[in-house]
């Protein structure tokens, strides 16, 4: 959890360092938006209009993105996507806000179940985005293209190297950004479990079992309004 | 399911923002330990994120597993949920 967090101070793949920290911040910012809680509460997310409570200068498609992701993500729609991007995000650019946004959620719902106080932002680092986008992605499975395994080439990062990582859906998600990916599942899998050790019953490898992990993770899921 | 609603109630007021959730990480600890507690707050806090990335990036189930559990969608409710219908 710790590389995660001090990896979004530094220059990503289509952001800076400094923008990265800002998306971290408007996570934040979302939790206590005045639009977000009207939006949350309306039978649709879609008749309530008006401006979030922004705490960074951001791009207006940039913090609509942050807030819905941060306070309805059950209630996203591929429309919701097309309006969004298409006001001034292009698709690389959102799936690596996707994967800060959720590294930020990661550890501030970490810090907040154990009682900490939110941590600091981390420092800017300087440096400027890679934006290199993997030749082989393809639309199709998503609202935005994604790399397959079988498309993925010696000039990408080994994003399905990784035990168990065997290219389901959600390790696709946010393949457009392999590098994003991987901050994600690395920080991910150190949470909950690696993806071998989640289908070994036979042995138990935290202080809490099989099934109460995933009952946590259900009950989750479904406060969230997650299908998947 | 040892400690179920010990677990759930710390599940329900970690994700809350506008919950606190000292009551039931007392509860929890006084069941689980710190290691225990520890845990759970850890796979809380992954899935508050991955269910993120999930519904951010319109991924639908595969489809085996969409045809495996047609029946418990239906039964538990799931869906109905907004990403369903859409």
């Amino acid at each position: 959890m710790q590389i995660a967090w001090h990896a979004l101070s530094g220059p990503g793949v289509w952001w800076t360092g400094a923008e990265r920290v800002e998306i971290a911040q408007e996570t934040r910012a979302a939790r206590a938006c005045a639009l977000c809680a009207t939006r949350k509460a309306a039978l649709s997310p879609h008749t309530v209009a008006g401006t979030h409570d922004a705490a960074t200068g951001l791009s207006e498609p940039a913090i609509e993105a942050v807030h819905r992701i941060v306070s309805d993500p059950g209630r996203l729609s591929e429309a919701w996507y097309r309006r969004t991007t298409s006001a001034g995000l292009q698709d690389e650019a959102y799936v690596e806000l996707l994967s800060v946004v959720a590294i930020t959620t990661a550890v501030d719902t970490f810090d907040r179940a154990r009682g900490a106080a939110p941590r600091a932002l981390p420092a800017v680092l300087p440096g400027e985005p890679t934006r290199r986008r993997p030749a082989g992605a393809k639309p199709g499975l998503g609202w935005m293209p994604m790399l397959a395994p079988e498309d993925v080439t010696s000039d990408d990062p080994p994003l399905y190297s990784a035990a168990g990582r065997i290219g389901g859906n959600v390790h696709r998600a946010l393949s457009l950004v392999p590098e994003a990916m991987m901050l994600f599942w690395d920080m991910f899998e150190a949470m909950y479990l690696p993806q071998d050790a989640m289908r070994d019953f036979g042995r138990e490898y935290r202080a809490i079992g099989h099934a109460q992990i995933e009952m946590l993770a259900a009950r989750v899921a479904v406060r969230n309004q997650c299908v998947y | 399911m040892p400690h179920e609603s010990e677990l759930l109630a710390f599940a329900d007021a970690a994700i809350d923002p506008a919950a606190s959730p000292e009551r039931a990480r007392t509860a929890l600890l006084a069941c689980l330990g710190e290691e225990g507690t520890t845990d759970a707050a850890a796979v809380i806090a992954g899935f508050d994120a991955i269910t993120r990335v999930a519904d951010g990036s319109g991924i639908p189930l595969e489809p085996p597993k969409a045809a495996a559990t047609a029946d418990w969608r239906a039964s538990l409710g799931i869906d109905a949920y907004w990403s369903m219908k859409i």
